[in-house]
């Protein structure tokens, strides 16, 4: 039932994913853990106090609490061209709203980041009629604005153009694919993408998921399947592809 | 969906001729489908329906968009039409497919061919919001009927998966109640009215557990399939998923508010998550009363495991006691009323349609049917307690489903309470705790005066006093 992802940075650190159901608290800093007992995202350089600050899933979003005293914390959204939130010192609970988001806290001359994902934020239906009544709702609210969305459209391009078995096209050709609306695309971030939907779409790992292996194929085949099942994806929004939006 | 900020799925032009039906007026338009009205085009000949809804599903292999999950929509719900039959699920007269090359819009499209409807729970439910917050008046007996139409569904092996006031629906008043409207007394709810309707999520059960499609209504979910995890043949539920919505259901037409508190979904699916981890309690509405109480906190028991030891017939039972007990505290009737009447033509511009108000006061039946009206004793409905103003159950009657306080003022106001002893009674109750009637010629059952033991139907002597009051008892 998690709502948030806390994705600590790469470099320093254990490199795990925390989950946090809504109501629950992270906190994070120097010291390795909370005086109260509750979960700590240790971030192990001097230059930040020990008890930097909170992150609190809300439901499907989350807020921010910054302890520094003097610092700001920003949020940005690295999908969003700029983006970003201030979190003033002694701030308590600023909401952020973003899907995805890098908290960057300043430390000594160095800037550290680590990265928080809210999957479960809601996105209404595109063709649901708006008469106010209740909607029986998409299990799937996706963003057609993000890139995942255009991962998606790559990877189920060849399936919905009328060749229903098509092989699915390579990391390498949904780079390629997608290089007129995406230029910097790369094989790390369309992975990410498609590692991240597969969390977005709450697939079910198969039992035999192993950690190496025919696991990333697999993952790519459920993504799709479960997309065209659903018409996560449907033909005429493959416009996407091109940079054409449709409502 | 030509156009989808239209909110009509499949617009159909008025006129348009499918089978034996022509279309009429749009009803509704959900996430997957439209519904218009229809007519048969030879009246209803040979006994058969002269009306029906008709439900548009966009599965043409020509439509603009392959939409792989409304097809199998569409089949999830003509398989449930075709195996199970039951007489409170929405009945399909019949399926039909679009032949009409020249729409392709509409080309292939499904129609399922349904009993018509005269408002849906929904409607009732904003109607009654706006003039008389609180509880639905006859919310006991609409529950009884909902919980049928569940314990036949699941009798049946499959899953509802979407219970929610809009698939609800209220049939218009049949002949039988027009008689006692006629005589001023109608319950307000008539003992057949409900059905369940839209199968769509529909699922038949595989042993103890059933995949439906990754659509759900947010406030009717149960906290262990938000945001579950779904596989490749869908979602897994169960038919305690069920019984989760039922439980939301009746909080919310027993007091007019949701169980769990926040102003919009997701601030309500938020406090079911934190109920269901263990870190909120169940804070049900205080103006749940008492039997109600235990239903609705089984109902919304926070795991699977704990909700299956209330199956949808062990609910039924408790339902239909609770509706005989307590369900008929006449204030909301009586407020409700009082508002209707001072709100007139502006309430009727917002019900759904007239027979939803019809329904709401009990007043002149809806429904114009021709069928031979029972006669004496037989017009007094099962589960009511009837009164006549002639012997063996002649001449004209007051029938009431739960208690009176005042027979000139409660409830079921009985017109001729005030200068006509009865004649004659009959106790039509059903089985339960209380199934006996006994009768009091003072206000507040005060004074006594008779009792009568269920299924009994007898003469009252010729000094019988004029009544004013009932009440279920326990035995005589």
């Amino acid at each position: 039932m998690f709502s948030i992802i806390v994705v600590p940075s790469p470099c320093g650190g254990s490199g795990e994913q925390i989950r946090l159901e809504p109501g629950e608290i992270l906190g994070f800093g120097r010291s390795e853990r909370r005086i109260d007992g509750g979960r700590q995202l240790t971030i192990p350089h001097c230059g930040v106090s020990r008890t930097a600050g909170e992150i609190t899933a809300t439901g499907a979003y989350w807020t921010l609490t910054n302890h520094s005293a003097r610092q700001t914390y920003v949020v940005e959204n690295p999908e969003g061209a700029g983006e970003h939130i201030k979190v003033a010192p002694g701030r308590i609970g600023a909401p952020v709203p973003f899907e995805f988001a890098r908290v960057v806290l300043p430390a000594a001359d160095e800037l550290l980041t680590f990265d928080v994902w809210a999957p479960r934020h809601d996105y209404a239906d595109p063709l649901a009629g708006s008469d106010g009544g209740e909607v029986t709702a998409l299990a799937f609210p996706l963003d057609r604005t993000k890139r995942y969305f255009l991962v998606l459209a790559a990877l189920c391009e060849p399936r919905l153009s009328g060749a229903p078995h098509a092989p699915l096209p390579t990391t390498d050709q949904i780079v390629e694919r997608l290089r007129p609306v995406w230029p910097a695309a790369g094989r790390a971030a369309v992975q990410w993408n498609i590692d991240y939907l597969a969390v977005k779409l709450r697939l079910k790992q198969p039992p035999e998921s192993a950690d190496c292996g025919p696991r990333l194929n697999g993952k790519k085949e459920s993504v799709v399947s479960l997309a065209l099942r659903f018409d996560l994806v449907r033909e005429n929004e493959l416009g996407v592809l091109d940079g054409v939006l449709t409502a | 969906m030509t156009d989808p900020r239209s909110g009509v799925a499949v617009p159909v032009p008025a006129g348009f001729r499918i089978g034996r039906w022509e279309v009429g007026e749009p009803i509704a338009s959900g996430a997957f489908g439209s519904v218009y009205a229809a007519r048969a085009v030879d009246g209803g000949a040979a006994g058969e329906p002269a009306e029906a809804a008709l439900k548009f599903l966009p599965t043409g292999t020509r439509t603009p968009r392959q939409l792989h999950h409304l097809r199998d929509l569409a089949e999830r719900e003509l398989t449930l039409h075709r195996r199970c039959r039951q007489p409170r699920l929405i009945r399909m007269y019949e399926a039909l497919t679009v032949d009409a090359p020249e729409c392709p819009d509409l080309d292939g499209a499904t129609v399922l061919v349904l009993e018509r409807a005269e408002s849906s729970l929904a409607a009732l439910l904003s109607l009654v919001s706006l003039v008389a917050p609180g509880p639905l008046p006859g919310a006991g007996t609409l529950l009884v009927q909902i919980c049928e139409g569940l314990a036949q569904l699941h009798g049946a092996g499959w899953v509802h998966g979407d219970l929610k006031p809009g698939n609800v629906l209220l049939m218009a008043q049949g002949a039988g109640s027009a008689a006692a409207a006629g005589s001023g007394a109608a319950d307000a709810v008539a003992p057949d009215t409900v059905r369940l309707a839209d199968f769509n999520l529909a699922a038949e059960l595989e042993g103890t557990h059933a995949y439906s499609p990754a659509f759900s209504t947010p406030d009717y979910t149960p906290p262990e399939l938000l945001w579950s995890e779904i596989g490749e043949r869908g979602r897994l539920v169960r038919q305690s998923a069920d019984i989760w919505a039922f439980g939301v259901l009746a909080h919310l037409v027993l007091t007019g508010t949701p169980p769990f508190p926040g102003g919009t979904p997701a601030a309500r699916r938020d406090a079911v998550l934190s109920y269901a981890q263990g870190r909120g309690g169940l804070r049900l509405s205080p103006a749940l009363p008492s039997p109600w109480r235990e239903i609705v906190r089984d109902c919304l028991a926070p795991t699977h495991e704990e909700r299956a030891a209330h199956d949808a017939p062990s609910l039924l039972r408790r339902t239909k006691e609770a509706a005989g007990t307590a369900a008929h505290a006449p204030a909301p009737r009586r407020r409700l009323r009082r508002a209707v009447a001072a709100g007139g033509a502006a309430l009727l511009l917002m019900a759904a349609s007239a027979g939803v108000t019809a329904l709401l006061l009990g007043g002149a039946s809806g429904a114009a049917q021709e069928s031979k009206a029972p006669a004496g004793y037989d017009r007094c409905k099962k589960g009511h307690v009837c009164f006549f103003t002639e012997s063996t159950g002649k001449g004209d009657m007051c029938s009431w489903f739960g208690f009176d306080e005042d027979w000139r003022t409660g409830t079921i106001s009985c017109p001729w309470s005030g200068s006509t002893p009865p004649r004659s009674v009959f106790n039509n109750g059903v089985d339960g705790s209380y199934t006996a009637v006994s009768y009091y010629p003072g206000d507040d059952f005060r004074g006594r005066q008779g009792c009568i033991s269920r299924l009994g139907r007898t003469d009252l002597p010729a000094g019988q006093e004029k009544l004013r009051s009932h009440r279920w008892v326990k035995s005589c």
